[in-house]
């Protein structure tokens, strides 16, 4: 047996989960917590004692929903544009613009102010969601419709959105950073709609007619077209569904803070990819995407709290984790199904 | 009462191409239909038509005697016409029922879940009700190439086929699983079903419909009723002219061992083992055929043979010589000819010329190169002796190989080989989406190899072909040979069941193992029963007025 965690049978887990390897994943990061508490609890005093106060607190569990959600949603999105067939690894560049364009329509109407009686924070969240769609479809249009190299096309996507945000910001406000609005969105609210994403998204691949097409799109598409479904459109479909996800996840990222920080890799810092490396991690499941970008925005979160306890860990070394995570995943697990023809293009035979 | 399907004139144009003249075809329903022809005589343009991908030119489709008029398939299944591709149309990582209802699931909750109790039940219901035994729960990755072949029937009749139309349906069975197929075109036909299929084997059609129709440059040369029709007559109308329905095979003494193969093992990409342990030898003068399913390690033997692959273990001696880490390069200079599997992946460079592709391989010998360079004029003087004695089409040195047909870079690719005088060929699929006319050309020059005393290891998936030509022949499964049999007396349910991993019973085992025997001491007592056999297909051949003195003497001799 390669992996014990697999054998272990816990039964609603076993319901909701088809994969041996998720289902070990969300086991095993449950048990190391719970070793992790015990030790914690056995000798307050040590490091362990102090880290274990760290990952029980209160404000770690917040400041981790806060950096979970863009990574839990751009991951979601990610699975969507990648069962479809097209490897969307410009989901950094949709968290960035959307966090942007969020906080700039929020404070066009202006805090307390309201549009339609939509307050000034929600109509930054709908532009920050119409904003990464928007980018999404001009990405699905090129790759889908002009048959562009995805990957580069991704690309690309990140690299306007890297370039266009600090640029409109500085047109805007005077500097790559907008000053802070003031207000912001709550982390109840970020993870409500993280829960609700996952769920949602969970239900729509795995029990909808659509979750099936999906599915065929990206694994044997010439089987879908010869049914009668258009891969196009499937495939559109896809794609948009990861600018919206990730239009919530970048406004809602921004949104919490009530800021845009355009300076640098920008506040996504890196998000979008820890995305892709999240989804990638939970093996194209929801549920494991939601586990993994726990997981990796509670380090981060914890890392953050070390130092400031006098810890001295390099951050940079911390952020490194996930995508070590996912290499020694990928090699030594190897469960990861890629679908088969993600990255191809399609084109009907008439 | 008005035909299934009658395709009413029929004309098909492509710029520059006349696919379909004037084809008129009507099939009864309940019928099995055949559409015979040799590639590119326009079978599929015409079953195209049928299923909605392409419009006819002129023309018109009739159902029942209703005209239509399709402008996708998806019309087409709604009118009840139902396609089985040659390459299956199915999602791997799917079940069986998932395949089955896809694009047309049936939901519940407004279409928010797919009613996977519903979906599986009409699976079931129907596999009951043609006896199709599919287990509905079963990964598509994981069942067999028939069973996949009867999921996708089930596809069609899900979207309520009546018509079914079937693209060389027994191209990837096993002889069992064709039999089996012949029992489900039965099931069907007694419920109503019509059935045409494409096909351009002659043994196919006259053993599984009730009428042919052959297709010859686009035009229907001719419907006939099975029982009405011979083998001969047949290949006749496909080809246009008189074909020579078997190989001329003449008795020859074997001569020195050219490829000694000792416990060889291969492991595939997934490093999965995929030839075990093989032993085998092969003689000059000999044509050692390998049958089998695809994909039950041909293609790692002929590998490693051909120094593409590195054995995990054994050996392989080449005129006595060990080919351990010698290179492909090695093997080439030292003779030995290769025609892959795969011609436009590994015979060919497609976006090169004839000339450039005639000198692949012999790039940096004399007479191509000097001095570093190439000589041009001698590698089109090459390409040009190739084209010319191997019947190339079009007759271009300058054309660029994927201008070609399949078939022509086929004959190209084979004459590139044989004329590097070797003195090993290993031929994987030599006649692939080859038609009659040029098939019977290169079977006919793998002879002369024979007879000039070169060995041959002929691996292909079609038995009459390594029956025909074979001095021994044999059949590998899961990456053993489950026999090496007497071509001349074996027969193909034997064969059949050897490509499924049984083995023979005692009898025919014995059979084989006294042929291995016999073929050790080189002995006059086993040219004799070979030119016995030799002489009743000599006796088939004076029927068809085809007279070949000197293999008639021979026999005549033992």
């Amino acid at each position: 047996m390669r992996n014990p965690l697999a054998a272990a049978s816990i039964p609603i887990l076993d319901d909701l989960i088809e994969s041996d390897y998720v289902r070990s994943l969300v086991v095993g990061t449950a048990g190391l917590l719970a070793l992790l508490g015990a030790f914690g609890l056995a000798f307050p005093g040590s490091v362990a004692g102090d880290l274990a106060g760290i990952v029980f607190s209160t404000s770690t569990a917040t400041s981790t929903a806060r950096l979970a959600a863009p990574i839990v949603l751009a991951g979601l999105g990610g699975i969507f544009a990648e069962k479809s067939g097209v490897i969307n690894i410009g989901l950094e560049g949709l968290l960035i613009i959307s966090a942007f364009v969020s906080v700039y329509a929020a404070s066009v109407v202006g805090i307390g102010n309201a549009v339609l009686g939509v307050p000034a924070l929600a109509v930054g969240f709908l532009a920050g969601i119409a904003a990464s769609t928007l980018l999404s479809a001009l990405f699905a249009v090129v790759c889908i419709e002009f048959k562009a190299d995805q990957i580069i096309a991704g690309l690309a996507v990140w690299l306007i959105a890297l370039g266009l945000a600090p640029f409109m910001s500085t047109v805007f406000f005077g500097g790559v950073n907008t000053p802070n609005l003031g207000a912001n969105v709550g982390w109840r609210y970020s993870t409500a709609m993280v829960i609700v994403a996952t769920v949602g998204s969970w239900w729509l691949l795995n029990q909808t007619g659509f979750g099936k097409h999906l599915r065929a799109a990206g694994e044997n598409p010439k089987a879908l077209d010869t049914v009668g479904v258009s891969v196009s459109k499937v495939r559109y479909a896809g794609v948009l569904l990861s600018g919206v996800l990730s239009g919530v996840g970048g406004s809602a990222l921004a949104l919490s803070i009530g800021q845009f920080v355009g300076s640098g890799e920008t506040m996504v810092q890196g998000k979008g990819f820890i995305a892709i490396v999240a989804y990638l991690f939970g093996n194209y499941n929801p549920l494991g995407t939601l586990g993994a970008g726990v997981l990796f925005a509670g380090l981060d979160a914890t890392q953050i709290r070390l130092q400031q306890l006098g810890y001295a860990i390099p951050d940079t070394l911390v952020q490194t984790i996930p995508y070590v995570m996912v290499i020694v995943v990928l090699a030594l697990v190897g469960r990861t199904q890629i679908p088969e023809a993600a990255g191809e293009h399609y084109e009907t035979e008439e | 009462m008005n035909p299934a399907v009658h395709l009413d004139g029929i004309t098909k144009r492509f710029p520059g191409v006349v696919a379909n003249d004037d084809v008129d075809l009507a099939v009864e329903r309940g019928s099995v239909h055949a559409l015979l022809g040799e590639n590119g005589a326009g079978k599929t343009t015409l079953m195209n038509v049928l299923y909605g991908l392409y419009r006819p030119t002129d023309g018109t489709v009739r159902l029942d005697g209703e005209p239509q008029s399709f402008d996708s398939p998806r019309d087409a299944i709604d009118a009840g016409v139902g396609m089985i591709h040659q390459h299956f149309m199915l999602v791997d990582p799917m079940t069986v029922w998932e395949n089955v209802v896809l694009g047309n699931e049936p939901t519940t909750w407004g279409g928010l879940r797919v009613d996977r109790e519903a979906a599986r039940e009409a699976v079931v219901e129907l596999s009951e009700r043609y006896g199709f035994d599919v287990d509905p729960d079963a990964t598509i990755a994981d069942i067999s190439v028939g069973e996949q072949q009867r999921v996708e029937i089930l596809k069609a009749l899900y979207r309520g086929a009546d018509v079914l139309i079937m693209d060389e349906p027994t191209a990837v069975l096993t002889p069992q699983e064709v039999e089996e197929l012949y029992g489900v075109f039965e099931e069907l036909t007694d419920q109503g079903k019509t059935i045409i299929f494409i096909s351009h084997k002659l043994g196919e059609a006259l053993s599984a419909a009730d009428e042919i129709s052959v297709l010859r440059d686009g035009v229907n040369v001719g419907t006939v009723a099975t029982s009405d029709v011979t083998r001969e007559e047949l290949a006749k109308m496909m080809v246009g002219r008189e074909v020579l329905m078997d190989p001329a095979t003449t008795p020859q003494e074997a001569g020195d061992r050219v490829l000694e193969v000792t416990d060889l093992s291969v492991d595939d990409d997934r490093g999965v083992e995929a030839v075990s342990d093989l032993s085998f030898e092969l003689r000059a003068g000999e044509i050692m055929g390998v049958a089998g399913v695809d994909g039950n390690g041909q293609l790692q033997l002929v590998e490693a043979i051909t120094g593409l692959r590195r054995p995990s273990s054994g050996d392989v001696r080449y005129r006595g010589e060990p080919m351990a880490g010698k290179t492909r390069r090695d093997r080439i200079d030292r003779g030995m000819a290769f025609i892959p599997e795969d011609r436009q992946e590994r015979g060919l460079v497609m976006s090169y010329d004839l000339t450039e592709n005639a000198i692949l391989g012999s790039q940096h010998d004399p007479p191509f190169a000097e001095r570093g360079r190439i000589d041009w004029r001698a590698s089109r003087d090459h390409a040009e002796s190739v084209i010319e004695q191997y019947d190339v089409r079009p007759p271009d040195a300058d054309a660029e190989a994927e201008s070609l047909s399949g078939g022509n870079q086929q004959k190209f690719i084979v004459g590139r080989e044989f004329e590097r005088d070797p003195d090993l060929v290993v031929a994987t699929h030599p006649t692939r989406g080859v038609d009659i006319g040029s098939t019977e050309f290169l079977h006919d020059r793998l002879l002369d190899l024979r007879s000039q005393g070169k060995a041959v290891l002929l691996v292909s998936s079609k038995l009459d072909e390594v029956q025909g030509l074979s001095d021994r022949l044999a059949v590998m499964h899961e990456g053993e040979f489950t026999g090496v049999v007497d071509p001349a007396t074996v027969t193909e349910e034997e064969i059949g069941l050897l490509m499924a991993g049984e083995s023979l019973d005692d009898d025919s085992v014995e059979g084989a193992a006294l042929h291995e025997a016999a073929s050790e001491e080189v002995g006059g007592e086993e040219t004799a029963s070979e030119g016995a056999a030799t002489e009743e297909v000599e006796g088939e051949k004076a029927g068809e007025g085809i007279d070949d003195t000197t293999a008639g003497d021979e026999g005549v001799d033992a």
